[in-house]
């Protein structure tokens, strides 16, 4: 019998084959046919979208980024997954992760691989003026400021990110909400983000634009390359992207290999506790039309499987979503970093898909649309929030 | 009898035709009429006009709507301008001629998408060639933030735009002049009309029929303008540089709203149709 397993090759490309002539050697009765989609996320979906609503059989094993099991599940595209997969089964994942694949009670897709983003800055920078990396946003403001007036160097920005209207601009946003202990959803179930801590978060990055100046108006333009390939050139102090950027910034040719560091983003102060990495990642599903849903979830397991993982990251660097794995000494010498970057990932979380299911692409897009209105003070934070809110609740038809 | 052989001799060409661009069009006029929902299996119920109705009090259809006009009617003339300009000037000859007539296609050699990411990364505020070179010969004191402000970011777009198609529109122009027979010129020289007036009296009037169906195509590229804002603004700031088609496969692609998208482009389909009708009747009534 034949399984179609379909995942992109450009993240864990050099990797997948190798995994798979495993698999088929362990079991010499399946053959996994690997169907190479594009690796636009965006191209994915429309496919995947075609291939569902056809319901057609295959792909059987589907590679899903983080923000969509909920609406899969929530169309009945994706098999649940509970009689495959026990609760002892999934205790060593990150929960943030599995929590993206929960639907009603059940779970839908298991992680495979996982990023977050980071505070990248300039460790030289930071012990030329005698700070500590900031753990708050008060902190990293107040720095950035004294570097840059101190620097003198009209080239050096205290803080970019990618603010350009996409996707990360609400994980940038969602990280400033959860650091000033706010949710994007209340404890009532309504959308939460024009109370308090939602008006400070927005109102924090207007003004770090506006008021404190460390951050260029073009960030508004920036999505992550644009963004490193200015920190790379040594002209920030202080950037918040995906780990993606990390060999490029350490890399032999990289005019900041040895003056860059990164930490966990910030949180605003008294809010410790916050946690504030926005994760992304992979997770494997099966779809639901698939008439071999038993090897399927075979192939699930070995390729979420402990070793599976290790290898995954030891070749490709996309870090494991199984928190054993990272005391692995193999990885730390493979990809020093992944201690660091798994510390961030523990105090991350997931962007509100499971709740928003099917209506999650359109959420995103009321929050970016709101949120840059209000970078570009078209509407005060307060204003751009409530609007956000009384449109989002009316997309959710409540 | 050879009538009926002649309808026979066509019903091939009618039924290809009818496949490919008569049923979709269908398709999607009924899907605009429905209730599409994905979930399961895909059920479909009867919905009327609801989501023509729900188009009038779409804010993004209509900051979308008039984006496209705004780009269509402002960057056709300047490249019928532009194109004109560069089709009288590779129709000489001079030295070198063929080269010229290479470079002035490079530009629309270029894939769309490839094009605007080229811009964009000229355009960038703090790295960008455009910057760099403004600001090394003085004439700016501080970055332009081209497609970070508005309507700047519009502006930034549309001379990709013409810097792409006048290239286009020249060639198309080219092929009308190079049959406007010489001698014309020539008698026009004996009655005395020389440059300018040569142009105005001979040209222009000759190159009617090529610079209609040039405006047409263009103009129809133009409102279906896609790749450009999606790799050069993405559609921003805010829906600044939004157009109908990056909003129709927003609600299409990103959404899944498959019933309401096919809506959005229904009324794109029906405005571009109606303007093609109106343009060609207005030729008409001229010849």
């Amino acid at each position: 019998m034949k399984l179609v397993y379909a995942i992109s090759p450009r993240e864990v490309g050099a990797v997948t084959q190798q995994l798979l002539d495993r698999f088929m050697a362990q079991h010499p009765d399946i053959e996994v046919e690997w169907l190479k989609v594009p690796g636009v996320p965006g191209e994915q979906h429309s496919l995947y979208v075609n291939q569902l609503t056809g319901a057609s059989s295959t792909p059987d094993v589907i590679a899903l980024d983080v923000i969509w099991p909920g609406e899969f599940a929530a169309n009945g595209w994706v098999a649940p997954l509970d009689t495959y997969f026990t609760r002892d089964d999934l205790r060593d994942f990150l929960p943030g992760m599995l929590g993206a694949a929960v639907q009603n009670g059940k779970i839908y897709a298991i992680p495979l691989y996982i990023n977050g983003l980071h505070l990248y800055y300039r460790k030289d920078l930071l012990a030329k003026y005698g700070f500590e990396p900031p753990r708050t946003w008060e902190e990293l403001i107040h720095q950035a400021q004294v570097i840059v007036q101190g620097e003198k160097d009209p080239n050096l920005r205290g803080f970019v990110s990618m603010w350009a209207k996409i996707e990360g601009l609400f994980m940038n946003y969602l990280q400033f909400l959860w650091g000033a202990g706010g949710r994007f959803f209340g404890p009532d179930g309504r959308v939460a983000v024009n109370g308090p801590e939602g008006v400070k978060a927005l109102q924090t990055m207007v003004d770090m634009i506006y008021r404190y100046r460390i951050a260029p108006e073009s960030v508004l333009t920036y999505r992550p390359d644009d963004a490193r390939v200015l920190f790379q050139q040594g002209r920030a102090v202080f950037m918040v992207v995906q780990d993606f950027v990390w060999p490029m910034l350490t890399g032999p040719d990289s005019p900041v290999k040895d003056k860059v560091d990164f930490t966990r983003v910030p949180y605003f102060e008294g809010h410790a506790e916050a946690k504030t990495t926005a994760l992304g990642g992979w997770l494997l599903a099966i779809n639901a039309n698939s008439r071999h849903k038993k090897e399927a979830a075979e192939l699930i397991r070995f390729l979420t499987s402990y070793e599976a993982m290790l290898r995954t990251a030891v070749v490709t660097g996309n870090l494991p979503a199984r928190s054993s794995v990272y005391r692995d000494p193999e990885l730390t010498r493979a990809f020093p970093a992944a201690l660091k970057q798994f510390a961030d990932f523990e105090v991350g979380d997931v962007r509100p898909s499971a709740v928003a299911g099917p209506k999650y692409p359109q959420l995103s897009e009321i929050m970016q649309v709101e949120v840059t209105s209000a970078l570009y003070r078209r509407k005060t934070p307060q204003q751009a929030l409530n609007d956000a809110a009384s449109r989002i609740e009316a997309l959710l038809g409540r | 009898m050879k009538r009926e052989a002649g309808w026979w001799l066509v019903l091939p060409a009618c039924a290809v035709v009818g496949l490919t661009l008569l049923a979709p069009v269908l398709y999607t006029a009924a899907l605009s009429f429905a209730n599409y929902s994905l979930a399961g299996r895909g059920s479909t119920s009867w919905a009327g006009v609801s989501h023509y109705l729900g188009l009038l009090g779409d804010e993004e259809f209509r900051v979308s709507l008039v984006n496209t006009l705004v780009f269509a009617f402002v960057t056709v003339p300047a490249e019928l301008v532009m194109g004109l300009a560069l089709a009288v000037l590779i129709h000489r000859s001079f030295r070198g001629r063929g080269l010229v007539r290479l470079a002035v296609l490079f530009p629309w050699a270029l894939p769309t998408a490839l094009n605007a990411i080229m811009w964009r990364w000229m355009y960038n505020t703090d790295y960008g060639l455009f910057n760099a070179v403004l600001l090394q010969a003085g004439l700016i004191e501080q970055p332009v933030n081209w497609l970070g402000t508005i309507p700047t970011a519009m502006i930034s777009m549309m001379i990709v735009a013409v810097w792409k198609t006048s290239s286009f529109m020249a060639l198309l122009l080219l092929a009308g002049l190079q049959a406007i027979p010489e001698e014309l010129y020539e008698s026009g020289q004996i009655d005395g009309a020389t440059g300018w007036a040569a142009f105005r009296r001979i040209t222009l009037p000759l190159l009617r029929p090529s610079i209609l169906v040039a405006v047409l195509l263009r103009g129809m590229d133009a409102f279906r303008a896609f790749e450009l804002p999606m790799n050069l603004t993405g559609g921003g700031p805010i829906n600044t540089t939004e157009t109908l088609s990056l909003y129709a496969y927003k609600v299409l692609f990103q959404f899944v709203d498959f019933d309401y998208g096919s809506s959005v482009v229904m009324v794109q389909f029906l405005v571009l149709f109606g303007l093609s009708v109106l343009y060609i009747r207005a030729l008409r009534a001229e010849t």
